[in-house]
């Protein structure tokens, strides 16, 4: 497979170009447009097999779709164009068999050595995190493409980093992390707006997101008509 | 640093200068080529898919920093067919520009007409016409951003009540505000409601198709009007009625969301909602996705998000957009206030 990201960051589209036999898992609802040699599969099973209803509905907490969609090219050179559904950007990330955490609903697509659950990461981080209460947790080997919601950055982090919650995109799993408070004091910490953030530890690659959903839905909200 | 494209599979990489020269494989389809002796690494560019040739493609997410935008050079033709036509061979002074982003790019030209220029491209495209004198632009309303003084503008209903009623139908109001350089020539920018892209095409008698709400300007000589869709229309989610341009001028349209352009030639499918605009000389009809059993496409068409999509066939180029307003407007809702009795 080969990937071509367009009209980045914000707008970002992403061209996968498959051959004959080769087949994508991507999320419900993200393809935009495709060639005509394609089959599509709809399940809750991941492709090969495994998964199941039971998966499906782990998905389903972690903010993705009960169902997959598998588009498998039935001849040579077939693109299939797919995006997510917020403004943002679309990164590449090659699983070479560790383990990769992913926020939910930032999962776009992924090659079919890839398997993907959910993963249950604590009850405080749970709830505290600004996150889903599951992740998305991807291993085995392929190719992986995620979205974020604003532009993605990527450090490696190696030793400590700060980051705000509601940020995340996606952390490899030889990383580490606690809530704590973002100053001092905890009162300072949520005056100063930033509440708890997430302490990463360890070695590893942290992607996050420039912009957080929650504080643009909150600056909408009160400007829409109550439902 | 040199870029280069593979020529058989297009895989990008990135080497370092001392590999210069040197035949290398690609990883990719296992052609073999020769790495060029010079070839400039544009800092503007992003650092694209840092391809190593021994290594997975893994690189850091650039900085969303606007990228500088090149000055304004008038081009013949618009210069973003470049996604859907074939990239050209290994040009390697050519590489960056051909590869990177070619949505981002600026697109001028000039006509009889006119000369335009969209930058910003493509989240908050602006068009800027420089309009000879005695000629007329045609617009929808509150597309003007500014203009200056020499330029008159009228708004008023053109054309006949036929024609009017099947703007209206297709999205589009039943105004149009009419451009016109008295004397001198004049400037106009105009711009879409939204964020998005704004896409341009010369009709020289061609017949185009626009997705409800897509019209945005023409010089004269295009006629805009709705077309009938019937049950095409009722199922394919894009309205029963379309915009039909057809003529000979200039017209501009825009989207929510980045406009990329497609060249069918062997068959096309696009969710229904992504469409921008289409050309005449191809066939859509509305169907489910492609798949292995009846029953699966059933499941797909139910669960799989995408319900109908539009299969185009012969060939013609199709417009489709990035983003859907209406994602957005599902995601937002779960943010509007509780109804407070």
């Amino acid at each position: 497979m080969q990937y071509e990201f367009l009209s980045r960051p914000a707008m970002t589209a992403a061209k996968l170009t498959l051959d004959a036999g080769e087949s994508i898992t991507c999320e419900v609802g993200a393809m935009i447009a495709m060639s005509r040699g394609f089959n599509v599969e709809t399940t809750s099973r991941n492709k090969g097999g495994s998964g199941g209803i039971v998966k499906g509905l782990k998905r389903m907490f972690a903010g993705e779709n009960f169902f997959l969609n598998h588009f498998t090219a039935t001849s040579p050179a077939q693109s299939l164009f797919i995006g997510p559904a917020m403004l943002g950007d679309i990164i590449h990330y090659p699983m070479t068999g560790g383990t990769l955490v992913v926020q939910g609903s930032s999962w776009l697509a992924s090659t079919s050595g890839v398997e993907i659950d959910a993963t249950f990461q604590g009850i405080g981080k749970a709830l505290f995190s600004g996150e889903g209460i599951f992740w998305v947790k991807c291993t085995g080997r392929g190719d992986l493409i995620l979205n974020s919601f604003g532009a993605i950055h990527c450090v490696e982090v190696n030793g400590e980093f700060v980051i705000d919650s509601g940020h995340i995109v996606a952390f490899e799993d030889t990383l580490e992390f606690r809530l704590g408070k973002a100053g001092k004091s905890l009162i300072g910490s949520f005056l100063g707006g930033e509440g708890l953030v997430c302490k990463f530890s360890g070695q590893g690659k942290l992607y996050y997101q420039t912009h957080n959903p929650p504080s643009f839905g909150k600056l909408l909200g009160p400007k829409l008509k109550p439902r | 640093m040199i870029q280069f494209d593979c020529q058989s599979c297009q895989k990008r990489y990135k080497v370092g200068d001392e590999l210069a020269g040197k035949k290398v494989k690609c990883r990719e389809c296992a052609q073999i080529m020769q790495i060029p002796v010079l070839a400039e690494a544009d800092d503007d560019d992003e650092p694209l898919i840092v391809a190593q040739l021994a290594g997975p493609p893994m690189r850091p997410q650039p900085p969303p920093t606007a990228r500088p935008q090149p000055s304004p050079i008038s081009r013949p033709q618009p210069a973003f067919a470049a996604l859907a036509s074939q990239r050209p061979p290994l040009q390697p002074q050519a590489t960056s520009s051909s590869r990177a982003n070619a949505s981002s790019k600026n697109l001028s030209g000039t006509t009889a007409d006119l000369s335009y220029e969209i930058s910003q491209r493509p989240d908050f495209a602006l068009v800027r016409i420089k309009l000879q004198a005695g000629r007329k632009i045609l617009a929808e309303p509150s597309a003007m951003v500014s203009m200056t003084p020499s330029v008159k503008l009228e708004a008023g209903i053109k054309g006949g009540l036929g024609k009017t009623f099947g703007k209206l139908l297709g999205g589009e109001s039943l105004i149009t505000n009419t451009f016109t350089a008295e004397n001198e020539p004049g400037e106009i920018m105009f711009a879409g409601g939204s964020a998005g892209d704004v896409a341009y095409q010369r009709l020289e008698g061609q017949t185009l198709y626009l997705q409800r709400g897509a019209y945005m300007l023409n010089t004269e000589g295009v006629e805009v009007t709705g077309k009938w869709q019937g049950a095409k229309g009722f199922f394919g989610g894009e309205g029963l009625v379309l915009l039909k341009a057809s003529g000979y001028g200039d017209l501009f349209f825009n989207s929510y969301g980045a406009i990329l352009e497609v060249d069918v030639t062997d068959g096309f499918i696009v969710d229904s909602g992504y469409i921008v605009a289409f050309e005449e000389t191809l066939d859509y009809h509305v169907t489910v996705l492609p798949g292995l059993r009846s029953g699966g496409k059933i499941k797909s068409l139910f669960f799989g998000g995408e319900g109908l999509v539009c299969e185009f066939s012969g060939f013609g180029r199709v417009w489709i957009q990035t983003r859907q307003v209406n994602s957005f407007l599902a995601w937002s809702n779960v943010f509007r206030p509780a109804k407070s009795n």
